[in-house]
Formats: C-alpha cells, structure tokens, sequence
C-alpha cells in the first residue's frame, strides 16, 4: 500500500466538484437509469475516479452520447462503453462479461427491456451499491 | 482508491517545471509509466459559485479572472453568450477589433506554451528567445486594449475603445518583425536533432482516445481531429478561417501545431487590419434573460459556458466548461501511460499545455 | 559586525534564489513572474535565480487567495525553506482576496495570516517590473544583519 508523506482527504473537495450544475444533473441521470440513490452513486465515483475524471464527466458523457455503441441497440440501451471507455466507471471486462450475459438472455428470446434490467441489475452488483 | 504498486512517484504541487499546482501520482513500473493519479484542489475558488446572482457587470470581470493566461476569450466568449441571450448586435468594426485582440491573446498563449515547453525538455535558449518575442505582443495587446493581462476589452454591443491610429499604423510593420523571429524559431525547433529526440514519438495520444475524452484545441488538431470553434463564428467565416491539423499525435506534432498556428494568427490580424470597416465601436444594448449554451475557440481550445440569466441581466445559473479539463484528463490518463521515462512525464504533461486555474476555476 | 561579516552579507544579498507558489490566483500573476524572467526585465541580472525549489530558496513568492488545498501545505512550505527567508505576496490576492472573497467561495485571504509576509506588491496583476523592484528591496534586508545575529 502507498502512503504519502503528506496526504489530504479530498472528499469534500471532490464532492464540491460533483455539485456544480452540470455534474449533479449528469449523476442524477446516470442514477436515474441505474435505479440506485444519488448519494450512493456520488459516494462510487468519490472513492473510484481521481478528480480530473469527475471534472471531466459531462464532457465524456457529452461525447458517450453522440458516439458510443453506434453499432449494436442493445449496446446502447445498456450503455456498454458508454459507462466502461467514455465515463470508466466500471473496467472493461466487467462490462463485456454482464453485456455478453444480457447479449446471450435476448437471443435465447427474453425481451429486450427484461434483459436491459437484468443488466442494470448487473451492473448494480458490480457497482456494490 | 488504493491499488498496490511497484514505484509511486507524486509530482508537485510544487514542481520547477510546473508553473501552477497540480499533484500527479504516479505509478511507474521501472522507469514505465503505468499509471497516474490526479489531485487538484490547489486552485479551487468557487468562481462559478460567486457568479451567481450578480449582475453581469460583475461577473465579466470575475469571467476574466477564470484565467489570467488567457481573459480576453473568457471576456469574449462570456459577452457573446450574453449578446446571444439578448439579441445584441455587433457592429462590424467591433466585431474585427474584437478578433484582432483575441488572436493577439492567442499568440501570446501560444508562445509562453511553447516556452514551458523548451524549458522544461531543457532548451532553454529558444525557451528565451520565445519568451523575448512574447514581450512583444504582450506591448501590442497593451497598445490596443490599454492593460497587459485583464484587459476587459469586449463589452455588451462593441468593445471599450477603438484602436489608436498610431497602433494601426505600428501594428503590421512590428507583425512583420514578430513573424520573421518567429520563423526562424520555429526553424530551430523543426530541425532541432536534440528536440525531436525528446518529444518525437512522445507522448502519444491516439485519435480514438482523444474522440473519447472530448479533447480539444491544439492538443486534438495534433491527433488529426479538425475541431476549431473559430469556424462556427461569423467573423472568422468571413474572414476565410481554416483549422491546421497535424496527424503525429505526439509531443512534437502539439509543439509545432502552436507554431503553426501563431502564423495563421498573423496572418488573420493582418487581414482584419486590411479589412477594418469605418463606423462606431460600441453600439450598446440592454441584456435580458434567457438561458444559452456558448463556445468559443480558446488558445486551449474550446471553451463553453452555460449560462442562465435573469430580465434584469442578472446570472442565475453559470457553468464553464473549459477546455484544460479535458486536455489534463487526456494528458494524465492516456498520454503519460508508456512513457519510457520519468523525465517525460513533465514535458508531456505541458506539452499538452495545461491550465490549472480554468480546470478548477 | 567586523569587515568579514558586512562583506559576506552583502555578497549574500546579491545572489537569492526565489522560490514560488501559486495558492489559488487567477494566473494573471503567475505569468507576471515568469515575464521577469525575460530577456527584456531579465532577473537574473540583478543575480536574482528563480529555481522553484523552496529548499534552495532566500525569497517566496506567494501569488493568489489561499485556498483550502493549501491549508497544511503553505505552512510546511514555508517551514522548508532555510533561514535567512522573506515571503513576498504578488497581486491583490494575497492582501484582500480580491474579488474572489465574497460570500460563497472557497478563499481564505489574506495570507498574512498563514505565514509571516516580508513585503507586499498590490495590482491585478502587478507589472514585471513592480515585481523585480519588490524582491531587490527586500534581498537587503534578508541579509541586513544576518552573520552577527549567527556566526
């Protein structure tokens, strides 16, 4: 484990930039669609992503909206890149293991927004909120 | 978040190649960087926090003040999304006057980005020459606008004071002289065998990548991705304006890209100073409210704010969006990564010129 | 004081080496300093060295409104630096806060507060030159008296 000489808690510095308005509008958006409580997801993002990435939230999101998933609607729907390369709140292989999961339940024929939730759920327990 | 590591080496916030604070952790394997940590919070002013309620007389000065580097595109930038609200118009003198002040910001950003970075890769005689030759433009940005760095030269309708006939007069003969240096620089950094050992192949930031983080400005022109705010603005339009893009995507191609585009930017005063319309400067104009989302082209690249006003010209909700956020983000998380060496963190880190002050505002 | 001892502390005083740190200003400073590196005010003929090592340092520049990041730091920097030592604020920053202290934001001016302040250079931002001029007349008395006061 890493310590620094001269070490000081951040949370509340990093919990000043996730209230500005863009920000607080994108994380309620996010924990809209994940069905989780805003607080929790702020808690998340405070613990995982270092303070330039939270600066840079909406920018990506911006950016996941306008490019992520172009290919596939089910990608998309789930947000497949969009919360693993644009947003990195989860790492990659989580994200390809729950897409896989979900990918195989839509062509075993569940329907897409059953499986979308399931996902969601998925993605929920990989968040451990 | 804790991770364990092989070496992990916090640069800053007090660093002789940094001019402003700013932490990097880095986690390095060897002399490879595998990684890096960002802490901010040096700068942290709550600028956005204070604008809001005030009138916009106070809060075009306090836009100034994100970033002393460059104010004049955070004024203009700020007074256009202001115009924009209220359907002020410009008149078209201003409207030149206004670009010949932001291209002139421009160069000289451009030209203290390309000093720190001959300072820091150690060139420090062209890092000199430059800073000279900044000095220069600085007397010209100060001739025109009447103060050297927070100037608020572009007003509601127009600009404070129209150009001194003896400046219009002096202003093409002293870019005459500044080109000239400045090509001979820009020869000493294209031939350099030193410097492209340094900064060739350094610090590769892919196109993929910089699409992802929304990277902007000269740091995404020098992945190939041709994003310049300029275009979308009429008076630049008017004036021909095409962006320059280089496609090495490292250090060198981001350092020569500035130099590129400072003769673009003489090159667009020259032409404003051909064209310059007679009439008035300031037509004036009362703001009203609305709610608009504005961007303009920074020396850093595009630089947006989200503004919502009240019918008293009051601001009620104000968000900027500069464009060092997402350079620094990109810059730390994807340039850094599989650098052979330590020593190229700093170079490739202010190659990316990054402003610790717009970031955190 | 013997002819050794004035000969020393004037020597001293005409090689400083300054040291500065940005506390959360707007830059506008930060870039005043770094123009008297220019050939054109050229500080280091006045055998003034600007190396951004506090350790090495005679002079701190302090530039902007202290912000809570610093709150530990600025101190423990200040504390670094080697006796004989004198810390000079640039800009209007450091003295009032300038427009950034009102109500709502983060600043905590002025920096008098925090650490003892040697000489004060008001203006948003000051000129290169005001800033050369500051720093030669405090290097004087930095030294002023020095090797009695520690043989």
């Amino acid at each position: 484990m890493t310590t620094y000489l001269y070490e000081q808690d951040l949370v509340t510095q990093k919990y000043r930039i996730l209230v500005a308005m863009r920000h607080d509008s994108l994380v309620r958006k996010i924990a809209q669609e994940l069905n989780i409580p805003v607080q929790e997801l702020r808690r998340y993002l405070i613990e995982h992503l270092d303070m330039i990435q939270l600066e840079n939230l909406p920018a990506r999101a911006e950016m996941a909206d306008d490019h992520a998933d172009q290919g596939d609607a089910v990608a998309r729907a789930l947000g497949r890149e969009k919360y693993s390369l644009y947003l990195r709140i989860l790492s990659g292989a989580t994200m390809d293991a729950i897409f896989s999961e979900v990918d195989a339940r839509v062509h075993t024929g569940t329907p897409v927004d059953d499986a979308i939730a399931y996902g969601r759920t998925q993605i929920r327990e990989a968040l451990k909120i | 978040m804790k991770r364990i590591v092989d070496v992990n080496i916090p640069l800053g916030p007090i660093h002789p190649c940094f001019k402003e604070p700013i932490r990097l952790k880095c986690e390095a394997k060897g002399e490879r960087i595998t990684g890096a940590e960002v802490e901010l919070g040096y700068m942290k002013k709550g600028i956005e926090r204070i604008m809001k309620g005030r009138p916009w007389q106070e809060v075009m000065f306090l836009a100034e003040r994100v970033c002393g580097i460059c104010s004049v595109i955070h004024n203009m930038v700020f007074i256009e999304a202001m115009e924009q609200i209220s359907d002020i118009s410009v008149p078209p003198r201003a409207a030149y006057l206004r670009v010949i002040a932001n291209e002139l910001d421009r160069m000289q950003s451009h030209m203290l980005a390309n000093f720190s970075y001959c300072y820091t890769i150690e060139h420090e005689t062209l890092g000199m020459y430059l800073l000279d030759l900044r000095e220069q433009v600085m007397d010209e940005l100060e001739r025109l606008t009447g103060a050297r760095v927070t100037c608020a030269y572009i007003i509601p309708g127009g600009v404070r004071c129209d150009i001194p006939k003896k400046e219009a007069e002096a202003l093409p003969a002293n870019l005459d002289r500044i080109e000239e240096d400045l090509r001979r620089y820009a020869g000493m950094f294209e031939g350099g065998p030193m410097i492209a050992l340094r900064s060739r192949g350094v610090g590769l930031l892919t196109l993929e990548a910089a699409q992802r983080a929304h990277v902007v400005g000269p740091t995404a022109r020098g992945s190939g991705i041709a994003v310049d705010c300029r275009t979308n603005h009429p008076t630049y339009r008017k004036l021909g304006f095409v962006p320059i893009t280089r496609t090495d995507c490292d250090n060198y191609a981001r350092v020569m890209l500035r130099f590129d585009e400072l003769f673009q930017s003489i090159d667009l005063i020259r032409k404003c100073l051909r064209e310059l319309p007679k009439g008035v400067v300031r037509g004036g104009g009362v703001c009203k409210a609305g709610e608009t989302r504005y961007s303009g082209e920074a020396p850093r690249g595009e630089l947006t704010y989200f503004i919502k006003s009240d019918e008293f010209g009051r601001i009620v909700e104000i968000q900027i969006q500069t464009p060092s956020i997402m350079n620094i983000e990109a810059c730390c998380h994807e340039m850094i990564i599989g650098s052979d060496s330590i020593a190229d963190v700093t170079s490739t880190f202010v190659s990316a010129d990054p402003c610790v002050a717009c970031t955190e505002r | 004081m013997n002819i050794l001892q004035r000969i020393k502390n004037t020597v001293r005083s005409r090689s400083i080496h300054v040291a500065y740190v940005d506390v959360g200003s707007c830059n506008g400073c930060d870039i005043e300093v770094l123009a008297c590196l220019a050939p054109r005010y050229d500080i280091e003929q006045y055998g003034i060295y600007v190396h951004n090592n506090p350790r090495e340092a005679d002079v701190l520049l302090v530039i902007g409104a202290y912000t809570p990041g610093w709150e530990e730091k600025l101190a423990m920097v200040w504390e670094k630096i080697p006796a004989p030592k004198a810390a000079i604020t640039i800009g209007n920053c450091p003295i009032s806060g300038c427009l950034f202290d009102r109500k709502g934001s983060f600043v905590d001016p002025p920096v008098k507060k925090h650490i003892p302040i040697a000489a004060e250079v008001p203006g948003c931002p000051p000129r290169p030159t005001e800033i050369l001029q500051a720093i030669m007349s405090v290097r004087d008395s930095v030294f002023a008296n020095w090797e009695e006061e520690h043989p």
